[in-house]
């Protein structure tokens, strides 16, 4: 259904009975003027009034929220921007769709991705490249920067203001990438705490849901509904787990989140500033903000500790061996089989192999970025590469995982008691989320695309939760710089210490405020 | 989260093993000079409620097609696995029964292949750190001398959807029912010798499945299917290349696939003028039903790399030792063990113990290893007929009762073209109904006309009540002593007489045969039989022909 054309039914049959929440009401006024223009969204739903406003508010009542289109929904397509799924509405909601809609969320829509989730630009889209919506007072207008990928519709919606918060994934920076390019809150919250069920799976021992909004509150609020133990996700942490976590994290709080009035003070946190994560190719236009982000934070109190992570070097290629492995184990139920594109052999053809029908419907289904990582992760997979590919993966990936355990102050509690503190360890790490601002459309992503995951990459291989906030603009632009594009920092904290890295990322939120 | 990985070295190709013979060379005279080496694959359909990974029944065979299926069965996008630990139970019995080491770690893997009957594209299976490791079967049955087998391992997997085609309108269907149903792939060591050796281990196995419920082991619906590893080789030469015949679906095809692989693998090394360099070439075969020949399926070369992967949804799946030991030690008994006992305890014949488990192995297996409510089978029903106390006070004789049942209740339940299952007698009836012969309160030619006439018309009635409806009782040959007691033991003709109507029914042959009556007074003894045979028709049975004959001799003496 045309976006255009479900506003100009809403407007034409909404009963004057029917209350819209003013937020709904406004942000289908924007995608109606706007996603022509930033093709954030891919579908939108007629809007659902809330038919008792007597009835008590619920936690997300009149909030619209958006859902990246590869997370299942009952009543709207979900394509995952791919041709094979272009038809398929799946006939059940995915848990994270079902609690949104338990906490009075209006579903307004699905936004774009790029395939499967699978690209960093949001440019490998059936429906076409999202434009991201912000705006830059010094930059060419005619040349369109990408929203960043995967979830690069979700970033644009809730940066145009067509939504309140999106849902998103990430599997190895699909939300936080965004997130940074758009200049939004994103967060990837620790692996297991989400429910999966419903989420299509690119690499399932990577994928998480990502939650984004114009601020943290909203962010939280999203994350608070989400974040419950669902028996339908066999990788869903225990509640056990969850409970260590939260009581461990709340007591360490306590030593340092102590607001003094209205200026924050954050002593005794103590944040870990990892030096490999400020390679050579990060652009100075973001090397100034996020320094002068760290500073604003030492002055309120915080020691700043220089930390290494010395596997990160290795984390991106063990990254694209699983998750290409994964990825390709996942894409091959798409068969044309029971569900999806099914490309008919012409008359005559051979009918005796299974695998050349197959063919025919995956060739015509998947965009040459899926069909690349398909054909890497089928070859990390064979017998004769599986030892030096997959399971060298594996090994590094547990390098990566061990190196956070070895900086961080607190354990991860699914693996080792609360008890095993590291009295040196830092709370939280701080580093660049993106090596640069938004590319423009027109540059072409070449290897490039693939250094900037470096910085997003090794959270995802450890499970850990990460959160992308904007650099407030205060401490982004000098007059003399000719970019004033949004910067993202990013927050990365031990497994289950979520809360704890929304509320740094609240008091970077308000680090302008300080400044001037 | 990476622990288990640490098992995934072994490259799943390269299984190629150091042969060390454990089985002592025994000659064949079907093949003199040549070892015949088999292992075995059975892929057994957990007898469980639900699939191994999702909330949809299992199916039974003929059920409408793709009527239990889930979203997960049939691959939808975002759907995810659940392990069913009910169909993890009813596995680590198996195991249990087959003696194996169970780790407390095991964990599952994808094997891709691009196929109509796996939706998904992958099936979930344990290749790199199964469920169970290192077991044993002992084959001991009547005919075969006694041998062990050793099992690899035993592991959890899906089974596939069933794909036909119809080549007439050349279109394929599709039937889901049975996606996603849990399997147990058993894998024997190479320690079978021959194809009587491959069937009775097939058999014994079969009989564990059942035993401790875990499946209903049934070949002919396809809830067990082999996969059959065969090699030859010249006696002293090192084993030969092994042929893998796929999906047998009976013991007689296993035995037959074996024998003609054997004929056509020692054909291509007899041909061959160069014993060191000539080879079997490494096949995977399928058998033809109706020509009983194995044909080639593919050859090593068109293996498929089945690229397994660590299934990184379902993790690591840990078992506790209270949970193994609890399922040890609520394991129900095992086939060598119900033989041994039924053998030692009760001293019953080979011959009656076989009759015994052979009705047992077509019993009901029950849906999660659930206990059968009642009436569970010939060896139990055995067991309480022999230890309940019978009617008089004495417990009965384990010889007449397992007489009784496999002559008598299985011959006339067979005769009905019943099994033991449809058996409505009680065990209460049954015994009474022993004990009733036992004592001669009925003869045993009424107490079978009786079990006849239950097996028609089940009653709640007591056997007693059931035989005076139907006059069954005996016909005394004696008076009813003074105190009205029936008389049980019998002591000599000539301590008592005889009862009226028996009396009667004698004096009535006799004067209704006079030509006979006479002829054996002058002598002939052998027309006494037909006196005898009058008399037993009209008592219908009721009358005991020694009895009888000494009466109507001693009636023909007396009236001399």
């Amino acid at each position: 259904m045309r976006v255009t054309r479900t506003w100009a039914k809403i407007q034409r049959n909404a009963p004057l009975h029917r209350k819209l929440s003013t937020e709904s009401h406004q942000c289908r006024r924007v995608i109606a003027e706007r996603n022509a223009t930033v093709n954030a969204f891919v579908y939108t739903a007629e809007a659902v009034p809330t038919t008792n406003t007597a009835a008590p508010a619920l936690p997300l009542s009149g909030r619209p929220i958006a859902i990246k289109d590869n997370i299942c929904t009952k009543d709207m397509p979900t394509t995952c921007s791919s041709n094979m799924l272009k038809e398929f509405k799946p006939p059940y909601d995915a848990t994270v769709v079902r609690l949104l809609r338990i906490a009075g969320a209006d579903i307004i829509g699905k936004t774009n991705c790029d395939e499967f989730g699978m690209g960093s630009m949001n440019i490998h889209s059936v429906h076409g490249p999202v434009i991201n919506p912000c705006h830059s007072t010094r930059s060419s207008p005619n040349s369109p920067r990408s929203a960043g990928g995967s979830s690069g519709g979700s970033a644009a919606a809730v940066g145009a203001g067509m939504c309140n918060a999106a849902l998103a994934t990430d599997t190895g920076g699909s939300t936080r990438l965004p997130a940074s390019y758009c200049g939004v809150v994103g967060l990837k919250p620790s692996y297991g705490l989400i429910s999966r069920w419903g989420v299509v799976s690119f690499a399932d021992s990577l994928d998480c849901v990502g939650v984004m909004a114009a601020n943290v509150a909203d962010t939280r609020r999203v994350f608070d509904v989400l974040n419950v133990h669902d028996q339908k996700d066999p990788t869903a942490s225990s509640p056990e787990s969850r409970q260590e976590a939260s009581k461990m994290n709340t007591a360490r709080r306590r030593k340092w989140d102590i607001a003094t009035g209205s200026r924050p003070s954050l002593n005794g946190l103590r944040i870990g500033i990892p030096q490999e994560y400020f390679p050579l190719e990060l652009s100075p236009t973001i090397l100034q903000p996020i320094r002068r982000t760290i500073a604003s934070l030492r002055s309120l109190g915080a020691t700043i500790v220089p930390v290494s992570l010395p596997s990160t070097s290795y984390a991106l290629s063990a990254y694209y061996v699983l998750a290409s492995a994964e990825a390709s184990s996942n894409m091959a139920r798409y068969d044309g089989v029971q569900y999806g594109l099914h490309v008919r052999p012409p008359p005559g053809a051979d009918l005796t192999k299974t695998s050349d029908l197959y063919a025919r419907s995956r060739s015509a289904g998947f965009g040459p970025e899926v069909q690349k990582r398909i054909l890497l992760g089928t070859y990390a997979l064979t017998a004769d590469a599986f030892d030096n590919y997959f399971l060298q993966a594996q090994r590094v990936r547990q390098l990566v995982k061990d190196d956070f355990d070895r900086i961080f102050h607190l354990p991860d509690v699914t693996h080792v008691p609360a008890s095993n503190v590291r009295e040196d360890g830092v709370d939280i790490l701080v580093h660049p989320s993106a090596i640069r601002t938004a590319p423009a459309l027109s540059e072409q992503s070449g290897l490039d695309a693939y250094v900037q995951d470096v910085l997003t990459v090794p959270a995802s291989l450890a499970g850990l939760p990460a959160l992308s906030v904007p650099v407030p603009k205060a401490l982004r632009v000098e007059e003399t710089e000719e970019d004033d594009w949004p910067v993202g920092v990013s927050v990365v904290g031990q497994w289950g210490c979520d809360e704890t890295v929304l509320r740094v990322g609240e008091v970077i939120e308000g680090l302008g405020e300080d400044v001037h | 989260m990476l622990g288990h990985l640490r098992q995934c070295r072994a490259n799943p190709l390269c299984t190629r093993r150091l042969f060390h013979d454990i089985r002592a060379y025994k000659a064949d005279k079907r093949w003199p000079g040549w070892q015949v080496v088999i292992g075995i694959e059975t892929h057994a359909q957990i007898k469980s409620r639900h699939k191994l990974f999702s909330d949809s029944l299992t199916s039974d065979l003929g059920e409408p097609p793709n009527r239990h299926v889930s979203l997960f069965d049939a691959a939808f996008p975002g759907t995810l696995p659940r392990l069913n630990q009910k169909s993890v139970d009813l596995a680590l019995r198996t195991a249990l029964a087959l003696q194996c080491d169970i780790p407390s770690q095991s964990s599952f893997d994808r094997k891709h292949y691009f196929y109509s009957d796996l939706p998904a594209g992958y099936q979930i299976t344990q290749q790199y750190a199964p469920l169970a490791l290192n077991g044993r079967l002992t084959i001991d049955v009547p005919n075969i001398p006694s041998f062990a087998v050793r099992i690899k391992q035993v592991q959890l997997e899906q089974d596939t959807a069933k794909s036909t085609f119809d080549p007439r309108t050349r279109t394929a269907s599709i039937d889901l029912n049975r996606a996603g149903t849990g399997l147990m792939e058993i894998v024997s060591e190479p320690d079978l010798r021959s194809p009587e050796e491959a069937g009775a281990y097939v058999r014994m196995l079969q009989a564990v499945l059942r035993a401790v419920g875990s499946s209903d082991g049934n070949m002919e619906q396809g809830s067990l299917r082999c996969d059959v590893n065969v090699s030859v080789n010249r006696i002293g030469r090192p084993p030969g290349t092994r042929c893998e015949i796929k999906n047998l679906n009976s013991v007689r095809f296993i035995m037959a696939a074996i024998i003609h692989e054997v004929t056509r693998q020692r054909a291509i090394l007899d041909s061959a003028s160069d014993l060191e360099t000539v080879g079997v070439p490494q096949e995977t075969r399928g058998f033809d039903e109706h020509r009983f020949e194995t044909y080639k399926l593919r050859s090593k070369e068109d293996a498929p790399d089945y690229r397994y992967m660590p299934d990184p949804n379902l993790g690591v799946l840990r078992l506790t030792q209270d949970r193994i030991s609890q399922l040890r030690g609520t394991l129900p008994e095992l086939p060598w063990d119900t033989r041994k006992r039924l053998r030692g305890n009760y001293g019953l014949s080979e011959r009656d113990v076989e009759v015994l488990l052979n009705v047992d192995s077509v019993r009901e297996v029950k849906l999660d290893g659930e206990e059968v409510e009642g009436n569970s089978g010939a060896v139990a029903y055995f067991d309480r007929l022999c230890n309940e106390q019978g009617t008089n006070g004495r417990s009965r004789d384990p010889k007449v009762v397992v007489n009784w049942m496999t002559h008598e209740l299985l011959g006339q339940l067979s005769a009905r073209k019943q099994s033991f299952a449809d058996n409505q007698i009680s065990v209460q009836q049954m015994g009474e109904l022993i004990d009733l012969v036992q004592s001669k309160v009925i003869t045993g030619t009424s107490g079978k006309l009786l079990l006849r006439h239950m097996l028609a018309n089940p009653s709640p009635l007591r056997t007693q009540q059931i035989a005076e409806n139907l006059q069954l009782t005996a016909l005394s040959p004696f008076f009813p002593s003074s105190t009205g007691a029936r008389s049980t033991s019998p002591t000599s003709l000539q301590d008592t007489k005889p009862s009226p109507e028996l009396y009667g029914l004698c004096l009535d042959a006799i004067n209704a045969l006079p030509s006979e009556a006479a002829a054996v007074k002058n002598g002939n003894k052998n027309v006494l039989n037909k006196i005898v045979g009058r008399v037993m028709k009209e008592s219908r049975g009721r009358a005991d022909a020694k009895s009888v004959k000494a009466l109507v001799e001693e009636l023909l003496s007396v009236n001399e």
